[in-house]
């Protein structure tokens, strides 16, 4: 034989599972985009007053997104010595930008009569600037810089998209909107909800209508069903929660696909803290309509869309079983409190971004002992 | 246990293979340290002529088994080789073979109508100096496994049949052409321990060899062959008394003191053989498979250059020739590295294959591994901490309780060598 001495020698195991991180990362691209496409279908018919389709800008931003995240991979990866190429996570990260971002225009803008210049980034062109920023801030600190360090600490889409924002949302949508017309127009649900009770003085509305005139397609003529609005289609906030069944079907294909790699017990263990703790909220605070509450709390964009794709993404969650189910019910608890008693509706982000911080702590919490011990 | 993980078996062809004698090789190499335990010293010299079956390294210790020739002839070289079992080198006694196939005698057999009076002392013996060690990867030597303390009790005798490692199916083939041996190999074991309970632990896949088992076992006492849906991992001695007798071994005990011993099926051919037909252990079965058109098993000298088996099965595409199991296994560094008594197969994997394989890459903290490890152990925690060369903490995550299963280098997505660095801590 020639090739006697020239034999690879790796270590045991000799042969692997099919599934590789790539082909994660790639069942993870298509279920986002499969979702990203319905909302891209569904806000197609939609134009906002500066004259674009909604659902153009979806599209727009998707691919501004996910070309820049690859594009600084790529590049990120040719002149740092030990970064690896990964194109089809950078993908998932771009989409992820876009689907987390708030797009849309609410319907109550313009049930004053008059539309209102809307000076927060919800629209297109500056909506395409705040994406692309995005998309670079979180690549290349959160993702690329953060892993070269030793591992990501935080959701890059996420931490990207709170750095970026939380300026603009004191020099922009405070100043330039809010103060101007005199309401904050976000209601509070640190009271009990109803029909008719307009709770906290801040709200235009009752909670109910409230959601109605935010999420309702602005075009329409009678106004859906804070259940249909809820679970089908809303026509505001984020790209990917714009329907809620969509983005529940290709999460559970994504589970079903990748079973046992992908970390379903965080998604389970929040979407059932959320509710216990809505339903807990709702008595305590007496309220006549505890489903608002309960729909708002499960299926508004945020939550929703972050339950299954983000906060699963693998790098910044426990890799204990146990740990998944503490992350997932700790977000669940932030997220409820946030959003209750701080009136940020995106409260979730946050709190993600506070659970994401625990990880270390939380993997080191076991209650599993080794065999035999 | 619901997390174990299934392993796809690959043994569609080679478990219907019958075990073909292969040819006694021109060159012996034998490896003077096959064994786990105290360490071999040469008792030849170059020059000497050996017949078949005589010892020709051996130790006063107690833990420990000599090596004998598989061949008669002339010991023409000993020097430092490559050795197939600990990835080390080791010395190694190169014998050729001069044809005449003359015996030593020197180990006396009994008949089986004598076993219920020979004495336990001299059937220990007989399997000492026959030099048999667990075949089924470990290499303890036998003998001493099965020189129980007398105030210890033993309630089962667990024939492991299991054979969990994909692509190995010498066991299944020995199980399916060996049953009366093994049969008998079985009582000697039972008598040594005091007469157990026995029960055969196969898996149902096996089905030609769990037939043959129910037939053999049938008429003996207190005998039971339970063929059952085991996964790859539990193969394991301690995984398999958990699966089978439900209790986990504590960390530290060994096997006996729980009143259980479990014996790989091979193991008991070969003492078989020695305690009836006087034969020390010199060929094993080993199953020859990988990326190969004919897999088959085979009864091989041990010493028989592995490059020999390969050139006489017309196998010249080897990218990656890996001893002992795809999963545990070692992968040879050199074809001219001689079969072990712990060579339970010999896989070959070709180039195009290894070229296929994903490379290593980052941890993407999935937790994968953790989900699967079947001794429920954090292997990327202890990964992390090998690498940054932290054995002490290491060792505070249990990493010595590691099987080293390879599960979790098996299911890692980013392919990062979990285990070979586990195994590291381990020491």
């Amino acid at each position: 034989m020639s090739n006697k001495n020239d034999l690879v020698v790796n270590p045991a195991p000799h042969i692997h599972s099919p599934m590789t991180k790539n082909r994660m990362m790639q069942y993870t691209f298509f279920a986002i985009l499969a979702t990203i496409v319905v909302s891209t279908i569904l806000w197609s018919s939609v134009t906002t007053p500066s004259g674009w389709n909604l659902g153009t800008t979806v599209a727009i931003c998707a691919f501004i997104s996910v070309g820049i995240a690859v594009a600084l991979d790529f590049l990120i990866g040719k002149v740092a010595v030990d970064s690896e190429v990964n194109t089809w996570s950078a993908a998932v990260f771009g989409l992820i930008v876009t689907a987390c971002y708030s797009l849309g225009y609410p319907g109550m803008a313009v049930m004053d009569g008059t539309p209102i210049e809307m000076g927060i980034p919800v629209e297109a062109p500056l909506a395409f600037f705040y994406v692309a920023l995005i998309s670079v801030i979180g690549l290349v600190v959160f993702k690329k810089v953060m892993s070269l360090a030793g591992r990501k600490l935080v959701n890059p889409a996420a931490a990207a998209k709170f750095l970026v924002l939380l300026p603009a949302t004191f020099t922009t949508l405070v100043t330039s909107w809010h103060l101007p017309t005199g309401m904050l127009m976000v209601p509070s649900l640190a009271d009990g909800i109803g029909a008719t009770t307009i709770v906290g003085g801040n709200g235009g509305a009752a909670f109910g209508s409230y959601l109605q005139g935010c999420y309702a397609i602005p075009t329409a003529t009678t106004i859906d069903s804070i259940e249909s609005i809820m679970l089908l289609a809303k026509y505001h906030g984020w790209v990917g929660g714009a329907s809620s069944i969509a983005v529940i079907i290709a999460g559970i294909a994504l589970f079903a696909l990748g079973r046992k790699y992908f970390k379903w017990k965080i998604t389970v263990s929040y979407l059932i803290a959320i509710s216990v703790l809505s339903v807990i909220f709702s008595l305590a605070f007496g309220d006549v309509d505890l489903v608002t509450r309960l729909l708002f709390e499960l299926f508004m964009g945020s939550s929703i869309f972050m339950a299954f794709f983000m906060a699963t993404d693998p790098a910044t969650t426990p890799y204990g079983g146990f740990g998944q189910i503490i992350f997932g019910i700790g977000l669940a608890v932030l997220t409820i409190i946030i959003q209750t008693f701080m009136g940020f509706f995106g409260g979730s982000l946050l709190a993600l971004l506070i659970m994401n911080l625990a990880v270390p702590f939380i993997d080191r919490i076991r209650i599993n002992k080794p065999f035999g011990r | 246990m619901a997390n174990l993980v299934h392993i796809p078996e690959q043994k569609e062809i080679a478990r219907k293979s019958p075990i073909e004698i292969f040819p006694d090789p021109k060159v012996a190499v034998v490896l003077i340290n096959q064994q786990s335990g105290a360490s071999n010293q040469l008792l030849v010299k170059v020059g000497d002529i050996v017949a078949i079956g005589q010892k020709i390294a051996d130790t006063k210790e107690r833990i420990s088994a000599p090596v004998h020739s598989p061949i008669s002839g002339k010991v023409i070289k000993i020097e430092n080789a490559y050795n197939s079992c600990f990835e080390a080198p080791t010395d190694a006694i190169y014998i050729e073979n001069d044809g005449k196939k003359t015996k030593d005698k020197s180990i006396i057999p009994i008949t089986e109508a004598q076993l219920a009076t020979t004495k336990n002392e001299d059937l220990l013996k007989i399997i000492r100096e026959a030099g048999i060690v667990g075949m089924g990867g470990a290499g303890f030597p036998t003998s001493a496994k099965l020189a129980v303390p007398a105030d210890k009790k033993i309630k089962y005798l667990l024939v492991n049949c299991a054979e969990g490692e994909p692509y190995d199916t010498a066991d299944e083939r020995i199980m399916i052409e060996r049953t009366t041996n093994i049969v008998r190999g079985t009582r000697v074991v039972r008598k040594l321990l005091g007469n157990p309970k026995v029960i055969v632990v196969t898996k149902d896949s096996k089905v030609e060899a769990v037939q043959k088992l129910r037939e053999a076992y049938s008429k003996e006492p207190d005998t039971e062959v339970r063929a059952t849906h085991l996964t790859y991992q539990q193969g394991d001695a301690a995984m398999m008394q958990k699966a089978i007798l439900g209790y986990e071994t504590p960390a530290g005990k060994r096997s006996y003191e729980m009143g259980t011993i479990v014996q790989n099926v091979a193991t008991i051919n070969a003492i078989a053989n020695a305690v009836f037909e006087g034969e020390p252990l010199i060929s094993r079965v080993t199953t020859l498979n990988g990326d190969i058109a004919k897999p088959k098993n085979l009864l091989v000298k041990i010493g028989t250059p592995v490059s020999d088996i390969l050139t006489a099965n017309n196998i010249s595409d080897c990218g990656s020739v890996v001893v002992g199991g795809v999963m545990m296994g070692v992968a040879l560094q050199t074809s001219d590295a001689p079969v072990t008594k712990r060579t339970s197969s010999i896989l070959c994997f070709s180039k195009a294959t290894l070229k296929k394989a994903p490379k290593p890459t980052a941890c993407i903290h999935c937790g994968r591994c953790v989900d699967a490890c079947p001794v429920r152990l954090q292997p990327v925690a202890i990964y992390n901490a090998v690498i940054k060369g932290d054995f002490e903490k290491a060792e505070k995550m249990w990493a010595k309780d590691c099987i080293v299963c390879g599960t979790c280098s098996y299911v890692c997505p980013a392919r990062v060598p979990l285990a070979a660095n586990i195994k590291m801590a381990r020491g």
